[in-house]
């Protein structure tokens, strides 16, 4: 066509209408609130799970032989497995064991039975004056807590056998040893060494990132495609295209509903970001300073959030422009399915690549190789970027590439989208596309 | 190239300026709409066939031919929407793909609105696209709703309404931003009397304020009426074009009004060969004659059988006799469905076609 149209006003022109659309339909403003909430919820998981925890109060019943022990069995194990936060408020913190003791090991068996009590711990003293602990349990016998009670009965036998040194004894006092971990052979990002949780909430975060732009790509490119095919099947579309070139038409779609999309995106991620961001504060308000302790998503930084947009603004656009042409070939929405499945597939390789990638499978060079190659990269980059290691380089070239792909794309599309919007009552196939776009205008 | 009129409101024509020619004389050259030799295939099939005629500026032209014809083809290369293989579509000289969008209107025959969209609001959206100012787009809109007597429906939903009032909303946004040439495909159809009279009068008015309109349909009387000028296409090809008058003279076929004492109009026409009786009745009869039966061998058959004649008046032939007679079957039978197979969904019938269909 010869006619010289710029893509302003009448992209922009289409674009709010697709917007105003989209976002003002029930459909829309329901599903965004539900999905807020399901956000609100996953990201206020972690301290719900803390706050359920910090209720654990594993009860121990004492029983021993006579009350010196007795005694001095629950003053130390007390003192050992309950300590309080450094720099919290005593009083607000609540003891994670409680120590009482059972006179009658019968009662204490009943109890422990009926799961009153989480452990029974013997001390009796053997003849060669030896100290016998027994800890009986309905938990593990590696469990952390079951180690920890191991651990106070070492204290207890430390305790009573200095309490039996002669007073002129040449054994000095007991000392703590020196201890410190040094950690080697372990992940880094720039350098510094990564911990394991952080790590861990990398991965996380890297799958959520991940279903997301798999799960936004395909919804939203399928509000394109439906948006296009309704049109025809309503139409207004023999309006539309006298009154604006395709590609005015197809941008303005695209852009439209892309803002759509982010707009629900934004409405469900920046109150769910908002709470990670003072989690510590709501995790102390909720829980007191013990449980308020170290953050559970670490590694949500402005960087990766920057990568989230950039993948999904290129991803989105390259899907969309082929979803849009694909809407614009059939003549019922009903159709869609049948073309919209290749494509799916095309998005779920993608996404399979990089959940592979996230958990360490498959093999690195596919990897690498897919994080440059369009379709896939939006979303097998991302995966990279997020479990690090990732040169500036290899960045730039997954981001141009996605560009090319994405003007070549649409190039295709804008002439599709012209052939295939005049097409009525023919079966969507990829011969009927081709013949079209050839003698689209 | 021809920038668009200057006036926008319906209610404002008096504005026009003066590069308008209402009426082409002598001393001015004729300004047309040049459908110049143009041909379009789909495939095997010939959609337009070396298709030529003009429409003058600043007039009514009637576009006839039957389902198939090339009629919605013609319109859509005029807006750019296809490409003829061969030929130019010109308007006052200038190739109709160097020319803005705006210089057109178009009332496609399918009829379809966002069914989910204010009436108001999608016609304000459409103009808009044409590059109309929102607000002036909204005032005009607002009169012609109301001139349309469905003011009170500018913002319900477009599903909300019937086909006729969509039919209206839709004519709205062909006209909204002031096109230079209206291109209106099947406009009369599926609406009653009043909402007809209505729209010729728009039609009327706005070949007053200096718009061209070219229109099809399959209502000779309609065509009859309105037309100034008209061309009649069969099979992408065009058989008769000219002033209403020059088509009728071009026609053999006659009419012949004639008026008998006695009862029911007469067994006694059948033996007269090529004679139909359009109106037949009690005591007179409106007859088409082919263009083999000469008039007078109906007089003198009457007078041989001694019939007494009352009334006996040799007429114009009607269009839709010329149509039949130019283009061998009535308007609206199909014999070929090459544009179809192109553009137009064949399960569909018209009623489907101009209903709101679909979710936005």
């Amino acid at each position: 066509m010869t006619r010289p149209d710029a893509l302003l006003p009448n992209a922009g022109i289409v674009a709010r209408r697709e917007y105003r659309d989209r976002t003002r339909s029930p459909l829309f403003v329901a599903s965004t609130i539900i999905l807020a909430a399901l956000a609100l919820g996953v990201a206020l998981a972690p301290i719900a799970i803390r706050y359920l925890d910090r209720e654990t109060v594993t009860r121990i019943a004492v029983v021993a032989d006579d009350d010196r022990l007795a005694t001095m069995a629950i003053g130390v194990a007390d003192s050992l497995l309950n300590v309080p936060p450094a720099g919290g408020d005593p009083d607000r913190w609540e003891k994670t064991f409680a120590l009482e003791r059972v006179q009658d090991r019968t009662e204490a068996e009943e109890r422990l039975a009926t799961a009153e009590v989480d452990g029974i711990m013997t001390v009796e003293r053997l003849a060669s004056g030896q100290l016998d602990v027994r800890y009986r349990t309905n938990g593990p016998a590696d469990g952390v807590r079951s180690q920890l009670v191991g651990f106070a009965a070492i204290a207890v036998s430390i305790l009573d056998w200095t309490a039996t040194l002669p007073p002129d004894s040449q054994l000095g006092a007991f000392q703590t040893p020196r201890f410190a971990v040094e950690s080697i052979n372990v992940p880094t990002a720039g350098g510094e060494p990564v911990d394991q949780q952080e790590l861990a909430s990398r991965a996380f975060l890297g799958i959520v990132f991940v279903v997301l732009i798999f799960i936004t790509v395909v919804i939203y490119g399928m509000w394109v495609a439906t948006g296009v095919a309704a049109e025809k099947s309503s139409r207004v579309m023999e309006l539309m295209i006298s009154a604006a070139s395709p590609r005015q038409l197809l941008t303005g779609k695209v852009v439209g509903i892309g803002l759509a999309g982010i707009t629900q995106y934004l409405a469900i991620v920046i109150p769910a970001l908002a709470v990670l961001a003072v989690q510590d504060r709501i995790a102390e308000a909720i829980l007191g300073p013990t449980w308020a302790a170290g953050a559970p998503i670490v590694g949500l930084t402005p960087s990766l959030l920057l990568a989230y947009g950039v993948f999904f603004l290129l991803g989105f656009t390259l899907f969309a422009l082929i979803y849009a042409s694909m809407g614009a070939f059939v003549s019922r929405p009903d159709d869609l399915q049948t073309l919209s499945l290749p494509l799916s597939l095309l998005a779920m390789g993608g996404y399979l690549a990089a959940i592979m990638a996230l958990g360490g499978g498959g093999s690195q060079g596919l990897t690498r190789l897919l994080s440059f190659v369009p379709p896939f990269s939006p979303f097998v980059m991302l995966a990279r970027v997020m479990t690090g290691s990732v040169q500036p380089w290899e960045l730039v070239l997954s981001i141009a590439l996605m560009v090319v792909a994405i003007v070549v794309v649409a190039a295709v599309a804008v002439r599709l989208y012209a052939a295939g919007v005049l097409l009525y009552g023919q079966r969507p196939g990829v011969r009927a596309f081709i013949a079209a776009a050839r003698r689209a205008v | 190239m021809a920038g668009p009129l200057p006036c926008t409101s319906p209610y404002a024509p008096r504005t026009i300026g003066p590069r308008r020619i209402r009426r082409p004389g002598a001393i001015l050259p004729r300004v047309t709409l040049d459908i110049d030799h143009v041909t379009k295939r789909f495939a095997a099939n010939v959609a337009l066939d070396d298709l030529a005629f003009s429409a003058p500026q600043g007039r009514i032209f009637g576009f006839l031919g039957a389902n198939g014809a090339g009629k919605t083809t013609t319109m859509r290369i005029c807006l750019g929407i296809l490409r003829a293989d061969a030929g130019e579509v010109r308007w006052r000289g200038t190739p109709a793909t160097a020319l803005p969008r705006r210089t057109w209107g178009y009332l496609p025959e399918e009829r379809g609105l966002y069914p989910r969209m204010a009436v108001l609001d999608q016609l304000v959206y459409f103009a808009s696209l044409y590059g109309q100012a929102p607000d002036v787009a909204r005032r005009d809109a607002r009169h012609w709703l109301k001139r349309f007597r469905i003011a009170d429906y500018a913002d319900r939903r477009a599903e909300e309404l019937s086909k006729g009032n969509q039919q209206k909303v839709q004519f709205i946004a062909a006209v909204l931003h002031g096109p230079e040439v209206l291109l209106m495909d099947e406009p009369f159809t599926g609406l009653d009397p009043v909402n007809l009279a209505l729209l010729r009068e728009a039609f009327l008015e706005l070949r007053d304020d200096g718009r061209t309109i070219l229109f099809s349909t399959h209502q000779m009387e309609s065509a009859e009426a309105l037309c100034e000028s008209l061309a009649i296409v069969d099979q992408g090809r065009v058989v008769a074009a000219g002033t209403l008058a020059e088509i009728k003279r071009t026609s053999r076929a006659r009419t012949v009004r004639l008026g008998a004492e006695g009862p029911t109009l007469p067994a006694w026409l059948a033996a007269v060969p090529g004679v139909t009786a359009v109106r037949p009745g009690a005591g007179f009869a409106e007859l088409e004659l082919g263009p083999e039966t000469d008039p007078s061998d109906v007089l003198a058959t009457a007078l041989a059988r001694g019939v007494e004649v009352t009334h006996f008046e040799v007429a114009e032939p009607s269009l839709e006799a010329i149509f039949i007679e130019k283009v061998g079957h009535p308007a609206g039978d199909a014999p070929t469905l090459a544009e179809d197979v192109a553009d137009s969904d064949p399960d569909d019938d018209a009623a489907a076609r101009s209903t709101v269909r679909g979710a936005a």
